[in-house]
């Protein structure tokens, strides 16, 4: 059987590859061609030798943010799209785009949970309020606070915070400012805070993508592909990216500093298992674990109000009454 | 706490593999893996880091980072391990580098 062997290496199952909660979070590249050869996916990058060669581990990684200066091979591209690993186009000044894969087998079982969540404007709200709990410590939302209020209540904080970390660290004046215009000129502090942010985006992104949630349903924003995701990376920015950001404001390199400093604290406070149980908490009000442990469902189902989940690939012909059976009609068309 | 180790040497003088093989054993030729604990493992590599000659070896144990492990390496060859943002990846040079540096070097960057 050495043939399904090595076609499982070329495109590995889902049990081949490691949960996204264990995974490495992020690898961010600059200037470099990543190519596929031997199967094996590489940056190539240019020397007064020659070239220079890079293997990525893809399978074991989150994301990989391809920054200024970087262009990437089709067969590389595929390979990524294979193993499930994000892909996200990150352009100087902060301008991003991302691309994502979901593997056919992937269960909906989250997916189903985050539009129940969603689609109701009131389980909605309950969403909403049980992540600013999340931010902001349990019952510091009042009861039957409406969103403009929710709203309301996080913008002070976070301007609170500004201000508290700006006297720690003797920052003057701090403004939150990412203008893609007048993103060289831009004080230490706000550079280091978009580089985070910008990695932070993209390993949720990639652990929303895991679960087979939509990036795009979000409970407070809303709008654009990517409103989960700033949903998600809000529950983290004030305890992570934004004192982070504001440690480097005397840094020479702020936005390497930022993304080397992230990635310790990705490991230090255990982040990615902790999206993907945060995310999975967010939905689930009884607070018991999930519908599914499993991500890979090799069944297809359809659906029935009644009778629940029924097999696929049965011919159901028989069930209109006006069909006389036989014997032909009952067997499996598969 | 005692915990794994594993040496990879290419071409390193034949003492020092037996010094090492009385420490690890060695399932395949030039890689040995044992459990010792992180003192142990510190003065032996230090010991064979500097008898490599110009051979290489590398060692990898167990570490805190998110990869979970850290590698140290004495003796240059085409592959050098390079730090991305606190990622440990290897770089494979593309021709031979300019003579052998035999000093050693630790690739955790502080």
């Amino acid at each position: 059987m050495t043939t399904s062997a090595r076609r499982k290496l070329a495109a590995p199952t889902l049990a081949m590859l490691p949960r996204v909660a264990d995974s490495l979070s992020f690898l961010y590249t600059e200037a470099v061609r990543i190519v596929q050869d031997d199967t094996g996916v590489c940056a190539q990058v240019e020397s007064p030798n020659g070239t220079d060669r890079v293997y990525i581990p893809t399978a074991a990684l989150a994301c990989v943010l391809l920054g200024p200066g970087t262009s990437i091979t089709q067969p590389a591209m595929a390979t990524f799209a294979r193993h499930g690993t994000s892909i996200v186009c990150v352009g100087a000044g902060g301008v991003r785009s991302y691309a994502g894969v979901l593997p056919a087998s992937l269960t909906t079982a989250w997916l189903e949970e985050q539009v129940r969540a969603w689609a109701s404007d009131d389980s909605r709200l309950q969403v909403a309020t049980r992540m600013y709990e999340m931010r902001f410590g349990a019952s510091s939302a009042p009861a039957g606070a409406t969103l403009p209020q929710l709203r309301g209540f996080e913008g002070q904080r976070v301007k609170a915070l500004y201000r508290l970390l700006a006297t720690k660290y003797g920052v003057k004046r701090f403004k939150r400012n990412y203008d893609p215009d007048a993103w060289d000129d831009q004080d230490p502090v706000n550079k280091a805070l978009s580089a985070a942010n910008a990695c932070m985006y993209g390993v949720i992104h990639a652990a929303v993508l895991a679960l087979g949630c939509s990036p795009a349903l979000g409970f407070v924003h809303s709008g654009t592909q990517m409103a989960f995701v700033y949903d998600v990376a809000d529950l983290y920015k004030a305890r992570i990216t934004v004192p982070l950001a504001f440690s480097l404001h005397a840094s020479t390199d702020p936005e390497r500093e930022a993304r080397r400093r992230l990635r310790e604290d990705f490991r230090a406070f255990k982040l990615m298992p902790q999206i993907v149980a945060d995310v999975q908490s967010l939905f689930d009000s009884s607070g018991d674990s999930s519908p599914t442990a499993d991500r890979a469902s090799d069944l297809v189902h359809l659906w029935d109000p009644q009778a629940g989940p029924l097999p696929a690939g049965v011919n159901y012909g028989f069930e209109a009454a006006s069909v006389s059976i036989s014997e032909f009609d009952t067997r499996d068309l598969e | 706490m005692a915990s794994m180790v594993v040496i990879s040497t290419t071409a390193i003088p034949d003492h020092v593999g037996g010094a090492l093989s009385r420490w690890l054993i060695e399932p395949t030729p030039g890689l040995y893996v044992g459990t010792v604990s992180a003192r142990v493992r510190d003065e032996l590599w230090s010991a064979v880091s500097a008898s490599v000659g110009d051979g290489v070896a590398v060692l990898i144990h167990p570490a805190d980072t998110e990869q979970g492990f850290a590698i140290r390496t004495a003796g240059q060859r085409r592959r050098h391990v390079v730090d991305f943002d606190g990622l440990q990846l290897i770089k494979f040079a593309a021709i031979e580098a300019e003579g052998h540096a035999s000093g050693t070097s630790s690739a955790i960057v502080k």
